[in-house]
């Protein structure tokens, strides 16, 4: 589903340029639950956000489903991204100003599903994810696991092929933690592919895979 | 999509409710502000222009030449406007205007009618003035006739049928008909009649044949061409026409006249000769730049704080990126909502508009509209308005938060950037010299007034009462009357008093040549007790005497700036000179120092005194001891229904009188004065919004430099002075602005203050004292913060 290769990425100051990513190969096949570990500033977030097209790569390809995405312009990357992939951020990152309802909802509304259906996903969604019951609060009356696990729930409501999560469990106690890893791991048992970036090696072991990230470079692959 | 929109900017509106109210009362100001102005400026552009033949209707107005000077009169004399229509073929009709004020009464009701006029029968063919009852071809053809307006017709008549009813004119009670009702001359109109005489009563009633006489002046005469002529055409004819019927007469006065026409419509707003009513077409414009600019800070602020708080919006665009918008579909949300905050503004305006109509007419002294419904158009216009200020408003916003990267605004990487700062901060200059210029102008304008009130004007108005009889021959008889009310110190009848009408006469005087000189002089006739009652200075000579029997019938007294006219350098060598004057002819015997007999706009023009006991205006001047000044009005009261019963007591003060003259400086400074405010408030609200976000972006900084040492006076300075700093280029770029504009509206004064540094020096502080009021309100209570807080939100 994913094949990159020779990727490079820079960061660019005014005097220094910083390699994020040095010559980065990766596949990832369609249903696999892939675990990115490694130090912080490795380039494990930047990796994951070059493979959600929230960033540009400056060398190398991207296929995606054998499609060579690194030069897609931002509105191919939207429409890709849109239909293909959901995001899992370990902030939540839910819109304050939207209740849990409206929040799943907003990626149906930018693929125009219309209302009745949208209504519909949504709840079904919600049931899935257990917080129906809240569906009319407001992200802050939520704890960190219940906004999680909307946050899990806005992510798949679209039913992309491919989940990225950028550390799902960093701000949440351990119990909450493994709340949403098991619901990964039930969207991955259903065929969704994960990509998931993670400090943790107890989540690291619901994986298929692991990928090990050191200076911008793959060092290591286990199975999880 | 747009539900999500509107539901999305109403929560966001609600959820920051001080920065929602600072834009939206902001814009709903500066929409007010600008809905206001734009009906001011409407009306007066809309004078006479209803009348249907306004296209080819002219005012007639005359220069007078004589061998000293040019008079621009607004006004011709009877025989101009009737001779030209007969002797050129371009001229379709005409229609003359002669303003008096009569006594008119019916039965008990008695009533001195000021806004009356004798007019041609023609009026009505020119002027669409819809008669409610009679004959507009007929109403004013026969002597006697008298039209009246609607609330004329109330007035006298109540709820009878006035048609063909009798009132009776002047105290000698000439019996008049009335032949037609019309109703109420609009208030956009530069004359407003209430009572229409036939001019035909005129020779009746005075012998007056005022289609011979081409010296009397005082006629305002329309002409109506016919369709396709060219104006100025028609104006090359003028001279050779008065050659024809008036050349000899001219010569032989060694006066000339040249004959001119003012489009009807253009009379009331650019004619520089005035008026029954003038407006200024610079103030007009003034208060149209103030509107837009007022408009324009309220956008400014709109814009600055949208940009500024773009970073709490920041997090939103990430999200709705990663989970699939388009860049257009944020720029539309945003628009939307600046849209939607807009119309609030827009709502709320419309509610202010309602409120502030009333108001406003009375700071514009005239019924500018009735209220905000009379103007539906408008309201179609302002929410038009108000949806491009949201587009154009939310334009920039919204192309700044589009633009944002969501995996930068995600990871909270994200700072405001260099150029948008910049932005700000040259909008807020912006805001700041329009303000400043704003508080400038209204101080320099206030100081203008204040020095024209306060000017000595070379005679005394103060507690002196004046009974206006109206020219009543028992003037007299009342004046001797009042002196022996207590309280009374001295009194004076005469026939004109400062800052009033006065005749103006065809005058000879010998001049410092020996010869006889034209000139055309206007003319106070006063008796003996005038110049020390109102404490006139006479430099030369003597003042009018009972003790000189000659003195009632050939003496004149001169003012500095007619003996200077004559040439004469020392007003004593005017004394025992010839003088000839309406059929008078005697000797110069005194001069008098000038005085402001007209208000400090104009000049001070040659002056000649003779005596005569109220000729034209029958005005008693009496001097009241301050303590006595009810008690007197009593008796005096008294005193008149005694000798003069069939008159309407009126009466007025002096000082009040002169003071009219500034009315509409007053109204102008009173308008000024208030937007003044309003672009200040605004351009606070602005300054409030974004410092309190500066403040926020800061508070980190503020936490480590508290850790560090800082002190709260140090961090409030830091704070400052940027903004203080913003406010000092913007006193230097609008004060040379602000004294060019200033300048030239002094210019129309013939005198004026100067306009000091120091105007500039307050301007600026209070822009610096009200911003670092509002600054250090918001920076205080930031500085003041436990630094572990800031810092552990890290």
């Amino acid at each position: 589903m994913i094949k990159i290769t020779e990727l490079q990425k820079y960061y660019r100051t005014e005097e220094v340029e910083t390699v994020a990513l040095n010559s980065l190969s990766i596949d990832v096949q369609k249903g696999e639950f892939v675990a990115v570990m490694g130090p912080s500033g490795c380039g494990k977030s930047t990796l994951l956000n070059i493979i959600g097209l929230l960033d540009d790569l400056d060398e190398g390809s991207y296929k995606f489903n054998d499609i060579e995405v690194a030069k897609f312009n931002e509105r191919k990357r939207s429409d890709l991204r849109k239909h293909n992939i959901g995001f899992v951020f370990q902030s939540f990152n839910l819109i304050d100003e939207l209740t849990v309802f409206e929040n799943v909802e907003l990626p149906l509304i930018y693929t125009k599903v219309p209302a009745a259906e949208r209504k519909k996903r949504v709840e079904e969604v919600l049931e899935k994810v257990q917080i129906m019951h809240r569906r009319n609060h407001f992200p802050q009356q939520l704890s960190g696991g219940q906004q999680q696990r909307v946050a899990v729930a806005r992510a798949v409501v679209n039913n992309p092929k491919l989940i990225l999560a950028d550390e799902p469990t960093g701000n949440l106690d351990s119990n909450n933690g493994n709340e949403v890893m098991q619901l990964l791991t039930e969207l991955n048992d259903q065929g969704t592919t994960i990509v998931m970036v993670t400090h943790s090696e107890h989540d690291a072991r619901y994986s298929d895979r692991i990928i090990r990230m050191l200076d911008g470079q793959v060092v290591m692959t286990t199975v999880g | 999509m747009l539900k999500n929109y509107i539901k999305i900017a109403w929560r966001n509106i609600w959820k920051t409710k001080g920065f929602s109210t600072i834009n939206i009362l902001g814009l709903a100001v500066g929409m007010t502000a600008c809905f206001l102005i734009a009906l001011y400026v409407n009306f007066e552009r809309s004078y006479d222009r209803y009348h249907s033949k306004a296209d080819r209707i002219y005012r007639l107005v005359c220069d007078i030449k004589t061998p000293t000077e040019t008079i621009n009169a607004n006004i011709t004399s009877g025989p101009m406007a009737m001779y030209a229509a007969k002797d050129l073929p371009e001229i379709e009709n005409f229609a003359r205007l002669l303003p008096n004020s009569l006594l008119i009464r019916k039965d008990n009701i008695k009533y001195q009618e000021s806004k009356l006029f004798f007019a041609d029968s023609t009026l009505f063919q020119l002027f669409d003035f819809p008669m409610v009852a009679g004959n507009p071809a007929t109403a004013l053809k026969e002597p006697f006739s008298v039209v009246l307006s609607e609330s004329a017709a109330k007035k006298y008549f109540g709820k009878e049928d006035p048609m063909g009813k009798s009132l009776l004119l002047t105290d000698d009670s000439f019996n008049s008909k009335v032949t037609g009702v019309i109703k109420d001359i609009p208030e956009n109109s530069q004359f407003k009649g209430d009572v229409f005489v036939s001019m035909v009563t005129l020779i009746k009633m005075a012998n007056f044949k005022f289609d011979e006489q081409w010296g009397n002046f005082g006629f305002t005469s329309y002409v109506l061409t016919k369709p396709n002529t060219d104006p100025s055409l028609l104006t090359t004819k003028f001279p050779a026409f008065l050659t024809s019927r008036v050349g000899k007469e001219m010569d032989q006065m060694k006066m000339h006249y040249s004959l001119f026409l003012e489009p009807l419509k253009e009379v009331y707003l650019y004619s520089k000769r005035g008026g029954f009513e003038s407006g200024n077409i610079n103030n007009v414009y003034i208060f149209a730049i103030v509107a837009l600019f007022i408009l324009l800070i309220a956008c400014i602020n709109f814009i600055n704080l949208s940009t500024a708080r773009a970073i709490e919006r920041a997090k939103e665009v990430g999200i709705r990126k990663v989970v699939g918008a388009y860049r257009m579909q944020i720029t539309r949300q945003f628009i939307s909502e600046s849209v939607l905050i807009c119309l609030l503004a827009f709502i709320i305006s419309l509610l202010l508009c309602l409120v502030l109509i009333p108001y406003f007419n009375y700071l514009a002294g005239k019924e500018i509209s009735g209220g905000i419904f009379f103007h539906p158009i408008y309201i179609i216009i302002l929410f038009l308005l108000a949806c491009l200020i949201g587009l154009l408003a939310g334009i920039y916003p919204a192309l700044v938060l589009s633009s944002f990267k969501p995996v930068t605004v995600l990871k909270g990487k994200f700072s405001s950037n260099a150029k948008g700062l910049l932005l700000r901060k040259t909008l807020v200059i912006v805001q700041f010299v329009v303000s400043i210029a704003l508080i400038a102008g209204t101080l320099i304008v206030h100081r203008q007034l204040g020095y024209m009130r306060n000017q000595n004007l070379g005679f005394n108005k103060e507690q002196m009462l004046v009974l206006q009889t109206n020219g009543d021959a028992k003037s007299r008889i009342l004046k001797d009357a009042v002196a022996s009310v207590p309280g009374v110190l001295s009194n004076s009848v005469s026939g004109a008093v400062p800052g009033g009408e006065n005749p103006v006469a065809y005058s000879e005087i010998e001049n410092k040549q020996g010869d006889m000189q034209i000139a055309n002089l206007p003319v106070y006739f006063v008796d003996y007790n005038y110049i020390p009652l109102y404490k006139i200075k006479l430099v030369a000579g003597r003042i009018f005497s009972p003790d000189f029997g000659t003195d009632t019938a050939q003496a004149m007294i001169l003012n500095e700036s007619a003996v200077k006219l004559f040439g004469y350098s020392k007003p004593e060598d005017a004394i025992g000179k010839k003088y000839s004057q309406w059929g008078s002819e005697g000797k110069i015997i005194g001069v008098i120092k000038d005085f402001h007999f007209k208000s400090l706009q104009s000049k001070i023009e040659p002056l000649s005194m003779r005596y005569g006991q109220g000729n034209g205006g029958g005005l008693v001047s009496i001097k009241i001891e301050g303590q006595h000044i009810n008690a007197a009005l009593q008796a005096i009261e008294r005193k008149w229904h005694d000798i003069i019963p069939n008159r309407p007591f009126e009466y007025f003060f002096a000082d009040e009188f002169f003071d009219r003259q500034y009315r509409a400086e007053n109204r102008f400074g009173g308008l000024f004065l208030n937007f003044a405010v309003l672009a200040i408030f605004i351009s606070c609200l602005g300054l409030f919004g974004l410092v309190s976000y500066n403040t926020t972006q800061r508070y980190r900084e503020i936490g480590i430099r508290k850790v560090l040492g800082a002190s709260v006076s140090t961090i409030v300075q830091l704070l400052s002075i940027d903004f203080l700093q913003l406010v000092c280029i913007s006193i230097l770029v609008a004060s040379p602005l602000m004294w060019f504009f200033m300048s030239k509206w002094l210019a129309d004064f013939a005198y004026h203050i100067d306009i000091s540094w120091w105007i500039f020096a307050i301007a600026g502080s209070i822009a610096v004292g009200i911003a670092l009021v509002v600054i250090t309100s918001l920076t205080i209570k930031a500085a003041m913060e436990n630094p572990v807080k800031s810092l552990r939100s890290e």
